[in-house]
């Protein structure tokens, strides 16, 4: 079948609803009778609780109610684990300890919430919250996750021995045999601080319980409606069918909106089911920085030994992991980022020690990249500093290490996110190498205009570097495709969408396998009332596991189309074509059905449904694949740095991607754009900074900068196709490969700027006052 | 945060220190103070209206005056708390007599939590030297005032 | 009780008389008091710019003003460009160049960038730039937002005739 849509530049089917301001989000969802709640959330990051009240509060005019953790009774306790640890990873230790509602004995970290007030407005309610009496006592506090294993350590989960929340090694080969008779070892101390998702939008929630419908709807923020759908039921003993999750036009998520339970997910369900009436709850911007989940914290050991041509023989890495004060995500974000030290890489002998840490924070569950970036910062720096020592360009030594193109399926040996092995399904490295060094022009830049540059003072450097990134992990998504009488077609998925362009991409699948015009095909997400099977929107697995049960149904409608028609017009299926929604005879278009008229013949109002069929155009259709498809690339960027201000500019950014079977190259390339900003944020501007006390000193947008309009360069991007075998569609995710390099390219790019003997970047984010003292330092060495 | 600065006072060193130990003194010495009550010789508790930025909202707090040496120096430790956030913090007044009055060397650690810390953090800073710098007039003034009332006698 | 207050505020051309209370921001009274959820809020400080109105005309984050401020005046939200089935240039250009993707922050820089192509569709770089930067994006990276403005420049110079 020729491809007329997929892959089409097509302008998306959502986005008039969005310019006008007519579509919907959770906070534009109005109900009769609806309450506001606020929070009272803890100002300190770990204190003993020793009593909440709440009445001087429920005195105030407006006030409905308010509860603490006492009032939940039976109902409090700690979120079921979202993720549990790898069974498949021999001696795992692993203690879990989640989130729980509202804090009953201790604040474990600021902005736990104490208290729910729930009123006629959110400014009474906000009012009321300055009514509560609290009495805390304040306990030492652990923020730094290097201090935070040492024996004296304050305790963020009293029960246990210590701050570990996990303990696992991964190996592959022998690293320590190997490491004797390297030529070369090198060994260096890696820090990656938090920060934010920065979604524009806050999370939400409006949940409204009918009584006598004995319904539950909850319009929620989340990239995962079904799971949090069902975890509800569950939690409140009611049927799924009872329960109806919403993720309507969700904001921008990057991961933490799939965190579950969130406390305010639980407390608003809970409070609307006692009281009988809708609240709404929206998240202001300063609860965001405290109350939804952040990442990248980590501290890398890592050593690399090589041979003296620059051959890598094996790579440890053994670091910590900041999971905040609990850890309900178990070890998706560390998993990740040991996957990714190996890199695009042949690396025969791994190994590495995971340790993951409580402390007084925030917890942290995956943002765009999730132990991504910081494994890709990992393995590519160490290549810098390689190439560096043993006189190899950096872009050589790359080349020289990258898996050959013949040996796909790769199993890497360790255990990867999906709690699989790690096999690499497809790759073809040095092409997407070689296409971004010409197109930044490597050669002319390094040897002509960069040693010219040099000399007349200006500090100008090139960065390039490499990453995988695994995409589209199983377990499942699902899809129901239904052809309706008006010839219009309707696509209901379980995901949620966050602005990635699925009513198109999907729409366009549809469109091709049926014939009609995208924007016929109409794409329901995140209504679990339409589909509700399926695990959420996260891990770039949209555009591969979603789009792939969506071509399976579409494909499957398209059978019963041909099989109906064939009857009707009396013709063989192989002599009907699909166009311009009907079924025509290829050799005689004068005789041909539309689609809706085969809608309402297959849905007769007369007549029996035979033995066998089912009445209806439509079909629903999973797919599950055997295990994540591996996206990849080269980025490759020219930076100057000031040297009086240290601020650095970005000349020129250049992408490779190779993200398989490129569904709309207009959404894949906006994915890029941003990820790739986001990462520049990563990089340079964003750092959540927490003092001792475990107070972010930094929470709101004055003080917290995420990039503008003046901070993010052009993107030059150029797409190459390695189709992923493991799906039909051949896709492989891109909703993160943009961030994923960024950290590792930009520290490359501003230390070639910079120039200083002995100066190497083995941190990030970097900012320009730190690059001014690792200068300056330096300079004063020299 | 740290705290630290020197001050010369117009002034004997006795006099000087019995303007610090006088709680109506030190409360119109703090800008924003709306109460200050002495509940034991060493032991303060009181109100106070502050603004850093886009906070503002009242504190109320205690004061402990430890290892008084008088007129010389002591330790003064602070704590307190409202709804835009807590404070504690501990630090050393020092009073040394020289040729043009007396020399009041202070430094000391505070904490600072909550709204207050996450974001007023950039004014924190320039607020709390703001406030040293006015406290340290209206002991200036005190002092004269004193002076006066004791000419007047 | 607070003392509301009766205010009277012409919106998208139409005269709405309201009585609210004075705390009342002028972000939610557009959104929740007039329904008019096209704009959003992002940060309510001010910085990133999604709640962006013009103000008699001139870009203003409507999170940091109170309604009562609104009596007498004239504000116009993102409501009052085209509809779905006829966009506005500027909206039209949006979609074409794929400048929008969960679209929360979209309204903000409509509105921002508005009132700079209505005076001029002769942009430098740097009254781009300018028409940007008070706005937050965290999907696009911005590029496609450029290249939005510019064709909407192109669209409405054009004017009339097209």
């Amino acid at each position: 079948m020729m491809a007329k849509l997929i892959g089409k530049r097509i302008t998306r089917n959502e986005d008039p609803r969005l310019l006008t301001g007519q579509a919907l989000f959770v906070d534009d969802v109005e109900l009769p009778g609806m309450l506001h709640a606020a929070f009272l959330r803890s100002e300190y990051a770990h204190a003993i609780l020793k009593g909440v009240d709440v009445s001087a509060a429920l005195e105030r005019p407006g006030v409905v109610a308010a509860f603490t953790a006492e009032d939940m009774g039976d109902d409090w306790s700690p979120g079921p684990p979202l993720v549990i640890p790898p069974p498949t990873i021999e001696d795992v230790e692993f203690y879990t300890r989640t989130q729980v509602p509202l804090v009953k004995d201790k604040v474990r970290h600021a902005g736990e919430p104490l208290a729910i007030v729930i009123a006629e407005n959110r400014y009474i309610a906000e009012d009321a919250l300055d009514d509560i009496v609290v009495d805390l006592e304040p306990l030492d506090v652990v923020t730094n996750i290097e201090r935070a294993l040492d024996p004296d350590s304050p305790l963020v989960h009293d029960d246990l021995e210590s701050n570990l929340a996990a303990h696992l090694v991964q190996e592959k080969g022998d690293y320590a045999a190997i490491r004797e008779g390297a030529d070369k070892v090198i060994k260096r101390r890696i820090v990656i601080e938090r920060g934010i998702a920065g979604a524009i939008e806050n999370r939400g929630i409006v949940a409204s319980w009918d009584n006598k419908q004995q319904q539950l709807t909850v319009w929620d923020t989340t990239q995962s409606p079904i799971p949090i759908r069902n975890g509800l039921a569950s939690m409140f003993g009611l049927s799924e069918y009872q329960v109806r999750v919403i993720a309507p036009f969700v904001g921008g998520a990057f991961g933490p909106k799939i965190m579950m339970f969130y406390p305010e997910e639980v407390l608003l369900t809970w409070s609307t089911l006692k009281m009988g009436k809708p609240i709404k709850w929206i998240e202001d911007r300063r609860e965001n920085f405290y109350a939804t989940t952040q990442e990248r914290g980590q501290v890398h050991n890592v050593e690399l030994a090589l041979t003296s041509d620059g051959r890598i023989l094996g790579l440890r890495d053994d670091f910590l992991h900041d999971t905040g004060a609990y850890d309900p995500y178990g070890l998706t974000i560390p998993l990740n980022t040991q996957c990714h030290a190996l890199g695009p890489y042949d690396i025969p002998n791994f190994s590495s020690d995971l340790k993951v840490v409580f402390t007084n924070k925030t917890l942290t569950t995956p943002v765009r990249g999730a132990g991504r970036p910081q494994g890709v910062y990992v393995i590519e720096r160490m290549l810098d500093i390689a190439a560096r020592e043993l006189g190899i360009d950096r872009t050589e030594i790359r080349k020289r290490n990258y898996l050959p193109k013949d040996v796909f399926p790769y199993d890497n040996i360790i255990i990867d996110q999906a709690f699989e092995s790690f096999v690499i399904d497809s790759g073809d490295y040095l092409p997407a190498m070689e296409k971004a060094l010409k197109l930044i022009d490597y050669e002319k830049f390094t040897k002509e205009e960069q040693p010219k540059l040099r000399e007349g003072g200006r500090r100008l450097g090139i960065g390039v570097v490499s990453f995988i990134e695994t995409t589209g992990v199983g377990p499942y998504e699902g899809a129901r495709v239904t052809i309706e009488s008006s010839g219009k077609v309707n696509t209901a998925t379980g995901v949620g969408t966050q602005g990635q362009g699925h009513f198109t991409s999907f729409a366009q699948i549809v469109a091709e396998r049926l014939g009609v015009d995208v924007r016929d095909v109409h794409i329901v997400t995140g209504d679990t009332a339409q589909f509700h099977w399926g695990t959420g929107t996260f891990a770039s697995r949209g555009a591969v596991v979603a789009a792939n049960a969506v071509n399976a149904a579409a494909l499957i409608v398209r059978g019963k189309v041909l099989k109906l028609a064939g009857d009707l017009l009396e013709t063989p299926e192989e002599e009907l074509e699909l166009e311009d929604g009907v079924v025509r005879v290829v050799d005689d278009p004068t005789r041909f059905i539309s689609l809706g008229d085969l809608a309402q013949r297959s849905n007769p109002l007369r007549g029996a449904v035979e033995p066998g069929t089912e009445p209806g155009l439509e079909a629903t259709a999973y797919f599950g694949p055997k295990y994540g498809a591996t996206a990849f690339g080269t980025h490759a960027m020219i930076v100057e740095v000031d040297p009086e201000t240290m601020m650095v500019e970005i000349k020129r950014y250049i992408v490779v991607e190779d993200c398989g079977t490129v569904l709309n190259p207009l959404i894949v390339e906006g994915q890029l754009h941003g990820g790739v900003a986001l990462g520049i944020g990563n990089s340079f501007y964003e750092k959540l900074v927490f003092d001792d006390n475990g107070q972010l000193l930094n929470a709101s947008f004055a003080d917290y900068l995420i990039p503008t309009a003046a901070e993010i360069p052009t993107i030059e991007i150029a797409h190459q196709v390695t189709p992923s075998p493991l799906n039909p569609l051949g896709s492989k995710g891109v909703g993160e490969a943009g961030a994923i390099p960024v950290p590792a390219l930009f520290a490359q790019a501003v230390e070639n700027a910079l120039d200083v003997d002995g100066l190497e970047i083995l941190e990030s984010p970097l900012s320009p006052l730190r690059l001014f003292e690792l200068f300056h330092g330096e300079e004063k060495d020299a | 945060m740290r705290i630290e600065g020197e001050h010369v006072f117009n002034g004997s060193r006795e006099d000087v220190w019995v303007m610090v130990r006088d709680p109506e003194v030190l409360a119109t010495l703090v800008p924003g103070t709306t109460k200050l009550n002495q509940l034991s010789e060493s032991e303060y508790e009181g109100e106070i209206n502050l603004r850093i930025g886009p906070i503002s909202g009242s504190f109320s707090g205690k004061i402990f005056v430890e290892d008084e040496i008088p007129p010389e120096s002591c330790t003064l430790k602070a704590e307190g708390d409202g709804r835009a956030g807590f404070f504690k913090g501990s630090g050393t007044v020092h009073l040394s007599e020289q040729d043009d009055g007396t020399l009041m060397k202070y430094e000391g650690d505070i904490q600072i939590g909550g709204k207050l810390a996450s974001i007023g953090q950039r004014l924190i800073d320039v607020t709390s030297k703001t406030m040293i710098n006015q406290g340290m007039k209206g002991l200036d003034a005190a002092l004269e005032a004193s002076k006066a009332e004791v000419a007047d006698e | 009780m607070i003392k509301a207050m009766d205010i009277t505020v012409t919106v998208n051309g139409e005269v709405f008389q309201k009585t609210i209370e004075p705390r009342l921001l002028l972000s939610d009274f557009i959104r929740h008091e007039l329904n008019l959820s096209g704009t959003h809020v992002g940060c309510e400080h001010g910085v990133c710019g999604a709640c962006t109105i013009l103000f008699d005309g001139m870009p203003t984050r409507s999170c940091l003003m109170f309604a009562v401020q609104a009596d007498g005046h004239e504000i116009r939200t993102v409501e009052d460009l085209g509809t779905m089935e006829d966009l506005h240039p500027l909206q039209e250009a949006f979609q074409e160049t794929h400048a929008l993707q969960c679209g929360f922050c979209t309204s903000g820089f409509l509105m921002s960038i508005l009132p700079i192509l209505e005076e001029s569709t002769d942009l430098s770089e740097e009254d781009l730039k300018r028409a940007m930067e008070g706005n937050l994006c965290r999907c696009t990276g911005y590029q496609n937002i450029r290249d939005a403005v510019q064709l909407a420049a192109e669209k409405m110079s054009s004017g009339g005739e097209s």
